[in-house]
């Protein structure tokens, strides 16, 4: 690959460089909001995702329901009206909240992990967001960790991370025919 | 990319983060005017109550704002008169004693269904729920109010009133 910087761009990467040093107490941070869910789910507190027990974490979307953005509430009311359907969905989001939390931590596929990630926080912001108040978890997730992931699905990661070792030898994102995908 | 299609990228992007969390912001809280905190006071609704003359009550109440972490506490339910006086009315004790299988749960799921404690009726938040309740008179023809209050002593929240008019039907 040919690389023709001008002095602003060379610059810009130097910038660019000196910023990418700092990221990882922030990636690592964010990535470990979502892992962490996984954590309690499963290891501290199992009983998250019995359905059968009052730790249920199913509940907690009947909160979200009164005041939930409206485009959102025919879906949640039929979740929760359906109860393997809720539980599916639960285990599916706790799934995603680990795999794509590790992968953050880890910096691996960081442009990726960002944009899911910022998928899911302003999906929880639609929906339970208005609980932020009180208890401002919901609020917070979708404001600040929405921002920060998408701030990585644009900046990727290069200090501390997988993606550094995978874009040695793949500087192009993944490949597919002729695109180029830019996961790291 | 060169410098300046990361740029324009970047700005888009912050326009976007930046755009969401104003905009679910001013959704969820309208907090650009005045802000509006839904989870500090309970607040119910009882539409789709239906009242007979036999004297059953069909109370439909869903806690429609207040605090997630614990459950809205009915402490009064009344039956008024258009002009405010009381028809009849069921205490704290009463609607804190009422057997489950006399409420209905539209959502079934475990520690969020409405129930009585042995204090008042505990209703969760976004719980839609159906409390049967008699009262030992006939009810004649006519419109009623049916109010209920909350532990807090009030039957008014966020400009909601916890209130419905409903017509004695025949059943």
């Amino acid at each position: 690959m040919i690389y023709n910087f001008s002095t602003s761009d060379r610059m810009s990467v130097m910038q660019t460089e000196v910023t990418q040093k700092f990221l990882p107490v922030l990636r690592i941070t964010l990535g470990w909001m979502f892992f962490s869910a996984f954590v309690r789910r499963t290891i501290n507190v199992p009983d998250k995702l019995n359905p059968h027990s009052t730790a249920y974490v199913g509940g907690k979307l009947i909160t979200f329901l009164p005041h939930a953005w409206s485009p959102i509430v025919p879906t949640l009311e039929y979740t929760l009206l359906h109860p393997t359907l809720l539980y599916y969905f639960l285990l599916l989001f706790t799934a995603l909240e680990a795999m794509f939390g590790l992968f953050m931590i880890l910096g691996f596929m960081t442009r990726l992990s960002g944009f899911v990630i910022t998928v899911l926080s302003w999906s929880i912001g639609a929906a339970g967001g208005w609980l932020g108040p009180t208890c401002v978890d919901e609020w917070q997730i979708a404001a600040v960790e929405g921002a920060a992931a998408l701030m990585f699905m644009f900046t990727g990661s290069y200090y501390l991370s997988i993606d550094q070792l995978i874009a040695k030898k793949y500087p192009n994102g993944l490949k597919i025919g002729k695109l180029h995908i830019p996961l790291w | 990319m060169n410098g300046k299609t990361i740029e324009i990228i970047a700005i888009i992007g912050m326009l976007l983060a930046t755009g969401v969390t104003f905009g679910l912001y001013q959704i969820n809280f309208q907090g650009f005017g005045h802000l509006t905190n839904y989870s500090k006071t309970p607040a119910y609704s009882l539409n789709g109550t239906v009242l007979y003359t036999n004297g059953t009550l069909f109370l439909h109440i869903t806690r429609i704002a207040g605090p997630d972490t614990y459950g809205g506490f009915v402490v009064l339910v009344q039956v008024l008169y258009p002009n405010g006086s009381v028809f009849y009315e069921w205490n704290a004790s009463y609607l804190g004693h009422i057997p489950q299988k006399d409420i209905w749960n539209k959502y079934d799921l475990p520690g969020h269904l409405t129930h009585g404690d042995g204090f008042a009726l505990v209703v969760p938040l976004g719980q839609v729920s159906v409390v049967m309740l008699n009262i030992p008179k006939p009810v004649p023809p006519g419109t009623y109010i049916i109010r209920v209050y909350d532990a807090d002593g009030q039957y008014e929240a966020y400009g909601i009133k916890f209130q419905v008019v409903v017509t004695a039907q025949s059943s």
